[in-house]
């Protein structure tokens, strides 16, 4: 093979940043686009009212007034300190309750009914009943997210811990472990892949629950900028709160994955 | 034939419920011998080990290693298993120091003898990989370290090469005897195959089934060190012939029991 030869076959190893980057991401970029022009031209086109639908050009246009009046930080401050309020209360109460759930067979009989019963119940549908009785602050908020990230948590922590592989724990046995060493070197980093699973799948729920509650009534965040954008038919608000809120969603989760990936790197295949 | 006893079995009688896995098991075995279990499925084999390692109890009878009777597991021995049970959490080096973790152990000595058992085990320069990142055959060597990185006084190992393929389980061998000669362990290997027993072994036990008892004892003269062309020597192929028609019958009633399942 002549030097030539070499650094040919060299190039063709090591495509362009570019071209590995559109190998990756081509496809996914490629469908977002096509999916925007579709809209943009369905609603310039063939939505004869702009009270039904808001292109993407428009909804874009919106949020520069939102921005500079300031009211777009405010709604999105508000649910932000909800769904982190809420969520956090909610993951740290979850997992207690899970670890007490699988560690002792009376709590798992006692609480066991109330946690299958409640994840099963669309608690989202007792929104109003918190506004009536916590109020149209964000505490009302809060409780509503708690409610409906806790029982995916609770549930994932429990079958993590229950799901020890018991291979492993009689090997650590064979060296002589205590209870204590079983729990801490096997138990716990075996359930940690379902801990973040539960902690994951909370995250859509918790942004649900968020609007979800602000529509029953609040005095500010992205749901009550949603509503108050129907009621005024305001469609491109309106596309604006439910945009900043699917980026949220997109953010947090792959984010979360991101995380997951570097703390639990074994619960991949 | 020994100069001392190590391990010493007495009346060793095992029932879970009404079937009886051991019959009276009386033997001894000498300091750094290595002995070889062999026999059908359903002979105890694998229990006699479990028990042995203190993993399971005894229904009657007692062992003692070195005067002192077995009543649980103990860092005096130590035990691969048949799966290689690695932490898929802990990285190759944390996983072979687990047991003297678990004793909280901390000595410059004991990381000398990991280190030095990572190297022995053919597996230095990858302390810091991931049990997932290895093959079948590294895996089983880093579960052979971890049993040895506690220092033990006997070593039991339970079919640890059955889960690999035949060619990497023959090199497992000789490197199993290569590590052995270095400190003389007393070792019980437990097997399904005479062939592995016969070149691993000082005494190769024959147990029987229905109740699971040892048969007989078999001892192999064979010169050490072996290498695998031994396999081929008709002294090697006359002892597997030997051990293989004490079970044949055995065999293949548990066989025929096994297809009626």
């Amino acid at each position: 093979m002549s030097i030539d030869a070499i650094q040919r076959s060299e190039r063709r190893e090591s495509p362009g940043l570019l071209r590995k980057w559109a190998s990756r991401h081509g496809w996914a970029v490629g469908s977002v686009v096509t999916g925007l022009a579709i809209w943009e031209i369905a609603a310039r086109g063939f939505v004869a009212s702009k009270l039904f639908l808001a292109s993407p050009s428009q909804i874009v246009a919106a949020i520069g007034p939102l921005w500079r009046s300031g009211e777009l930080q405010v709604h999105f401050y508000t649910s932000a300190l909800e769904f982190v309020l809420g969520y956090g209360a909610a993951c740290i109460l979850g997992i207690a309750l899970g670890f007490l759930i699988a560690s002792s067979r009376r709590c798992k009989q006692a609480l066991q009914p109330w946690v299958s019963g409640l994840y099963a119940t669309p608690t989202v549908a007792l929104a109003p009943l918190f506004i009536l009785w916590f109020g149209v602050g964000i505490f009302s908020k809060i409780v509503v997210v708690a409610l409906l990230v806790i029982f995916p948590v609770i549930i994932n922590t429990e079958t993590g811990l229950r799901q020890t592989p018991q291979n492993l724990v009689e090997t650590v046995r064979s060296f002589g472990a205590s209870r204590r060493q079983i729990f801490y070197m096997v138990s716990l980093p075996a359930a940690l892949p379902f801990i973040f699973a539960g902690l994951r799948l909370g995250i859509g729920r918790g942004l649900i629950g968020v609007v979800v509650a602000e529509l029953f009534g609040a005095r500010a965040g992205l749901g009550q900028l949603i509503q108050q954008s129907a009621e005024t038919f305001n469609m491109p608000a309106l596309f604006v709160g439910v945009v900043v809120l699917a980026v949220a969603g997109i953010v947090l989760t792959s984010g979360f994955v991101w995380l997951e990936k570097r703390l639990v790197p074994w619960g991949q295949d | 034939m020994e100069a001392s006893v190590k391990l010493t079995v007495s009346g060793l009688t095992k029932r879970f419920g009404d079937l009886e896995v051991l019959r009276q098991i009386n033997t001894s075995i000498g300091k750094g011998e290595f002995i070889s279990i062999v026999g059908p499925s359903g002979c105890g084999k694998t229990t006699f080990l479990r028990i042995v390692g203190g993993l399971e109890s005894a229904s009657a009878g007692t062992v003692s290693l070195d005067g002192r009777v077995i009543d649980g597991p103990g860092r005096d021995r130590g035990f691969v298993f048949q799966q290689d049970n690695l932490l898929p959490w802990r990285d190759i080096l944390s996983n072979v120091g687990i047991g003297s973790e678990i004793a909280g152990i901390r000595t410059p000595e004991q990381r000398a003898l990991t280190q030095h058992l990572l190297e022995l085990v053919g597996l230095k320069g990858f302390e810091h990989y991931y049990p997932r990142q290895l093959s079948g055959g590294m895996r089983q060597r880093v579960n052979l370290a971890r049993a040895l990185a506690v220092n033990p006084d006997l070593l039991l190992m339970d079919e640890p090469f059955s889960a690999l393929d035949a060619q990497t389980r023959e090199i497992m061998q000789t490197e199993l005897l290569r590590i052995w000669e270095e400190g003389r362990k007393t070792v019980l290997f437990v097997t399904h195959q005479i062939d592995e027993a016969v070149f691993l072994s000082d005494r190769v036990f024959v147990f029987a089934r229905r109740p699971g008892r040892l048969q007989e004892i078999i001892g192999i003269d064979l010169p050490r060190p072996r290498a695998l062309a031994i396999k081929r020597t008709p002294e090697f192929v006359a002892l597997v012939d030997r051990i293989w028609k004490l079970i044949e019958h055995d065999v293949r009633a548990s066989v025929i029991e096994e297809h009626a399942l």
